[in-house]
């Protein structure tokens, strides 16, 4: 980058009125048009001349767009609009999902998130995306609209690399929806980044665990690590051990070494393979040891109340 | 003349920023505000993407007959060279390139958009040279010559560029004998320390807009340190008489040194040359803030001490190689300031000091906080550290035992003034209970405390100037003329301080005349180098003086008295003899009407002062010895306290204290504000900074990955102290602290990190990682 732009290239700014004429646009310029959120990525690409369309698609102004919609049996639904900071001070976001919330909360700074969506973050497919491994292990549920109508696709499921997602061009995220948390769960949302607030996230770990009488260890753990793969990855083998194995100090212990060992980080400008290894170990053992801590003492009350 | 506590009313009081209201709401007018209408064009610049190499051939025909381009400039068109120090500088490369991101050829245009299209029509051809991206592997023998013709250069006569080497300054300093002391010495340090490159990163990016007249005057307004240095420099490259250039500069946004000098503001004028009557525009994106400007140069020092068994300091042998970049036409001054102050703050008897400024093929060093003291401090801090730990004596004992006095005889063979740096280390060792352990938490987190000790003198030449003028209004308020630049250190609520105290005035009275104006300012040399509280403090005392003393003659004359009766107390002029009084306000502009309509006394009154150093001697050219190096040494310390995650490497400050001896606070709260955020840039270089380069391209020039401090990353408690040792020529007694606290700061935090975890990193910035794999490499060898 020898040059930098001081301008924004030209493209030309299309407002629809509906999500179906948003569609028939995207449909009728392929390569051309691109949907465009909060545009906190959009725009920064465009400047360096990393995309070149020449139609941005803005979704903000759909009908529904602006909703976060929770029903106590159903869960709660985020529009794609909905911003960050929005979505942050929401209710139910805040009482029954605090993990996105956490996770939202060291996504750029405030004047950013009054801008940024979480759809957006979703479908940026960054591997070090905030928003992404809570919504993951809290089970989210795109809901997605082209030519052919609506589609449903699991998160888990969406995600093919960086910046890659199964999403076709002619098609756009409406919203997430997201089940109930199962009951008893808890969570906790770890991160690091070179300086205290405002960074991408070298690494970072999110942990959502309850109680499942179906498993030996009488729990279900769900670990999703940040920035150290292509995609947002589950840890698998730390998952399974954790399920299968009595807990306690050790297994915890052993479970943050598998989570260290599953990922495959790279090394680059904010930090090298190693590192960010090391660090998905660390942070997993100390979120495993606070959510552990925390179900423990559910037990304790429960036997009490009892 | 009245006595000087009953002038010294508002001095050491904590009065508001004059400027605060305007900043707060908005309404203050920065460069990038000021509107030229629809003939305003816009400048880019075409760049070189090689970092040394030929400029076999530049075509710019095709852009040129792109519509709506006015003007297309190449180094053909200019052919002189600029430079504050040393004339080492095309505005546009001529020959050959030498950094990537230098200015091969600009272009005017009616927007920004055409004028980058022409960009992409410009067809340069260049022939490859070898870079030298290091230092150590440009002062090799066998090493390409980055500027064949150096020997022809002009230069000031303090500099001594070493012709046919890449080396454009050699400072020396011979005292005493080393080689003898180190058989005297008990216990000797020999280290080597790296401290790479960092950006200033003002919130503003430099903006220049540049008119030039049919007539052939030239106007330029940037957000500029240095109007008048600017209109020199600039109006001698391009041949032009320095009253035919106007520079108007209004508010700074962030300085930090990297407005001082001219940097990018000659390319708008050469471009505004072939576009006559246009005003053009350039201003910098923030990637060209971060790899086409000054940015603090990077430094190898070499450093060897030695004590004796008490601990008294016998022997320094001290070889810095600056990595000027591809010009050091204002940094071989910083290698200069490294070299005379190479001792830090310690007497010491024996003294060998070689400071290298070398070309390399990297980006252009200049003025960065500090001056090269935070550079030179971050080694000799830690060096002094290891030295006292190998005598096995206490850090903060071994510091006050050699720190420099009042009298002594500094290695330039200047005496020191008077210091207070003693009660600042005792203040700041205090602050953070030195000498005692406290405990963490959690097992992982390990403690520790450091201290750092730090002097600087501004650097400059020997007798940059300062002047000042006061002009009475109808009103009574009275309008400060000066030329040195708010940049938001706050040197503006100083100067209303020192002038409303002398004349007797309230600080409310006083109007800043602003912009900054070289047509209708008074002189000012730059504001750099914490130079203005002194300096041009001293022209506002002196034009103060000189409108009080027009005042008083007046009044005496009306009343006829005696004018040493007469005093000047809150805008209004009294007799202590005859109890009568007028308000300035009646007289200031039409005067004192004659009794019996006999006719006036008075008429508007304007005063003027002035000050320059006039005592500043040279030093000689191989032992670096002279009666008098530099105006004053500011002196002060540091002392932390810091908590390190072992398991991250996450380091976080638990307490830092600071003291510096500011002579005398004339307004307590900012010399606080300064002490404070000087602490904090020095924090975030200590922690996060560095400019990362790979083959000369630099990798992070943006704030995704060049992080700074933020508020959350700041220690959890600031403790300052102001010490009081006045200096003898200074307003009240008081020096500068503009840049003073940022120098101890790295190393402040490298012995602290010592201290908590027994390890000296490699150099900064103490990053959790490398702080985690130090550890980790540590383990492995004990393993």
């Amino acid at each position: 980058m020898i040059n930098p732009f001081p301008v924004l290239p030209e493209f030309e700014y299309i407002r629809p009125k509906t999500a179906e004429e948003a569609i028939q646009f995207l449909q009728s310029h392929p390569e051309q048009a691109r949907p465009f959120l909060g545009g906190t990525d959009c725009l920064v690409a465009l400047r360096n001349r990393r995309i070149s369309p020449n139609f941005l698609v803005d979704l903000k102004y759909l009908d529904g767009f602006q909703d976060v919609i929770f029903h106590p049996h159903d869960g709660l639904t985020i529009a794609a609009a909905v911003s960050m900071n929005e979505m942050i001070a929401s209710e139910p976001v805040k009482m029954t999902y605090p993990l996105i919330a956490a996770a939202a909360r060291e996504v750029g700074g405030y004047q950013l998130r009054s801008r940024a969506t979480l759809i957006g973050n979703i479908c940026n497919a960054s591997p070090c995306g905030d928003t992404i491994a809570p919504c993951l292990v809290y089970g989210g549920m795109l809901a997605a609209l082209g030519p052919d109508g609506k589609r449903c696709i699991a998160l888990k499921d969406f995600f093919l690399g960086p910046g890659k997602t199964i999403l076709q061009p002619n098609e756009i995220v409406c919203s997430i929806r997201f089940p109930l948390p199962p009951a008893g769960s808890r969570g906790k949302y770890l991160s690091i980044g070179r300086n205290a607030l405002g960074d991408l996230a070298i690494a970072a770990v999110t942990i959502l665990a309850f109680p499942d009488a179906s498993q030996p260890s009488g729990y279900c753990f769900r670990i999703a690590l940040t920035a150290v793969a292509p995609t947002v990855i589950f840890a698998e083998e730390a998952q399974r051990l954790l399920s299968q194995t009595p807990l306690n100090e050790k297994t915890l212990e052993q479970a943050a070494l598998l989570a260290g060992q599953c990922c495959s980080p790279i090394d680059d400008i904010r930090a090298s393979a190693h590192y960010r290894r090391e660090m998905v170990r660390v942070l997993t053992g100390r979120a495993l040891q606070q959510v552990w801590n925390a179900l423990q003492k559910d037990v304790q009350q429960e036997g009490g109340n009892g | 003349m009245p006595e000087l506590d009953q002038i010294s009313q508002g001095i050491g009081e904590n009065v508001a920023r004059v400027d605060v209201q305007e900043k707060a709401s908005g309404a203050a007018l920065f460069t990038d505000d000021i509107q030229f209408g629809s003939n305003l064009l816009h400048a880019r610049i075409k760049r070189s993407p090689l970092p040394h190499a030929i400029i076999q051939s530049i075509d710019i025909s095709q852009a040129e007959r792109l519509p709506g381009v006015k003007a297309v400039v190449t180094g053909a068109d200019f052919a002189g060279r600029i430079g504050l120090y040393l004339k080492d500088r095309h505005i546009f490369a001529r020959d050959r390139v030498r950094f990537i991101g230098e200015p091969v050829a600009g272009v005017a245009a009616i927007s920004e958009e055409i004028a980058e299209k022409a960009l992409d029509l410009i067809r340069v051809e260049y022939e490859p040279l070898q870079p030298i991206f290091h230092p150590l592997d440009a002062i090799k023998p066998d090493a390409p010559l980055i500027h064949p013709d150096l020997g022809s250069y002009e230069v000031v006569n303090f500099i001594f560029p070493e012709p046919g080497t890449n080396i454009s300054n050699h400072f020396k300093i011979r005292k005493g004998d080393v080689e003898r002391a180190w058989a005297q010495c008990t216990a000797v340090v020999e280290r080597e320390y790296y401290i790479p490159h960092i950006q200033h990163v003002p919130i503003e990016t430099h903006v220049a807009v540049a008119q030039v007249s049919h007539l052939g005057k030239i106007t330029l307004w940037s957000s500029s340190q240095s109007p008048f240095a600017q209109r020199d420099l600039i109006a001698k490259t391009l041949g032009f008489s320095p009253s035919d250039v106007r520079v108007i500069s209004p508010y700074v946004g962030g300085g930090f040194g990297c407005k001082a000098g001219v940097t990018m503001e000659a390319l708008p004028i050469v471009i505004a040359m072939k576009a006559k009557g246009f005003p053009v525009k350039l201003r910098l994106t923030r990637e060209e803030e971060f790899y086409t400007n000054f940015v603090r140069q990077a430094l190898v020092i070499r450093l060897k001490m030695g004590c004796d068994q008490a601990g008294n300091l016998l022997a320094l042998e001290n070889t810095m190689y600056w990595d000027g970049g591809a010009s050091t036409e204002y940094g071989v001054n910083i290698t200069r300031a490294g070299g005379y102050s190479s001792t830090g703050p310690y007497d010491v008897p024996n003294v060998k000091t070689d400071s290298y400024c070398v070309y390399t093929n990297n980006i252009i060093g200049g003025p960065y906080r500090g001056f090269g003291m935070s550079e030179l401090h971050t080694g000799i801090e830690q060096c002094v550290d290891e030295l006292a730990d190998a005598l096995g004596m206490d850090k903060v004992e071994f510091r006050l035992r050699n720190v420099v006095q009042g009298g002594d005889t500094l290695a330039t063979g200047m005496t020191m003034h008077p210091t207070g740096i003693k009660e600042c280390i005792q203040k700041v060792a205090a602050a953070v209970d030195w000498g005692k352990t406290s405990k963490s938490t959690e097992p992982y987190l390990k403690r520790g405390k450091g201290i750092a000790i730090m002097w600087k003198a501004p650097a400059m030449p020997p007798n940059p100037g300062s002047s000042a003028t006061i002009k009475l209004n109808e009103d009574g308020t009275l309008l400060l003329g000066i030329g040195g630049q708010e940049i938001g250190q706050g040197t503006f609520t100083v100067m209303a301080q020192l002038a409303a105290a002398t004349l007797g005035v309230p600080v409310k009275a006083v109007r800043i005349a602003k912009p900054v104006d070289t047509d209708y300012s008074p002189y000012e040399w730059q504001t750099v180098a914490s130079r203005l509280t002194w300096s041009m403090g001293n022209a506002v005392l002196a034009a103060a003086q000189d409108a009080r003393r027009q005042i008083l003659a007046i009044v005496a004359e009306a009343w006829k008295e005696d004018v040493d009766d007469l005093d000047i107390l809150d805008g209004v002029v009294i007799s202590r003899k005859t109890e009568k009084e007028i308000k300035l306000k009646d007289f200031a502009v039409y005067g004192i009407p004659k009794e019996n309509f006999e006719g006036w006394i008075g008429g508007p009154i304007f005063g003027r002062g002035k000050f320059m150093p006039t005592y500043v001697t040279g030093l000689d050219k191989e032992t670096g010895q002279g009666k008098r190096a530099v105006v004053h040494y500011t002196t002060g310390a540091q002392a932390f306290e810091i908590e390190v995650d072992i398991r991250t490497g996450k380091l976080h400050v638990l307490r830092a204290a600071a003291a510096f001896d500011v002579g005398k606070a004339i307004n307590p709260e900012l010399v606080r504000a300064q002490m404070e955020g000087g602490l904090i840039q020095g924090l975030s270089s200590a922690l996060f900074e560095q400019m990362i380069f790979k083959e000369g391209t630099m990798q992070n020039p943006n704030f995704v990955d060049y992080r700074i401090a933020t508020t959350v990353d700041l220690p959890d408690e600031m403790m300052t102290f102001i010490v009081e040792v006045p200096q003898d020529d200074g307003p009240f007694g008081a020096r500068g602290v503009g840049e003073h606290p940022m120098v101890p700061t790295v190393a402040g935090i490298a012995n602290a990190i010592q201290d908590a975890l027994g390890i000296r990193m490699q150099g900064p910035p103490f990053t959790a990682e490398k702080i985690l794999l130090t550890l980790q490499s540590q383990e492995e060898k004990k393993g």
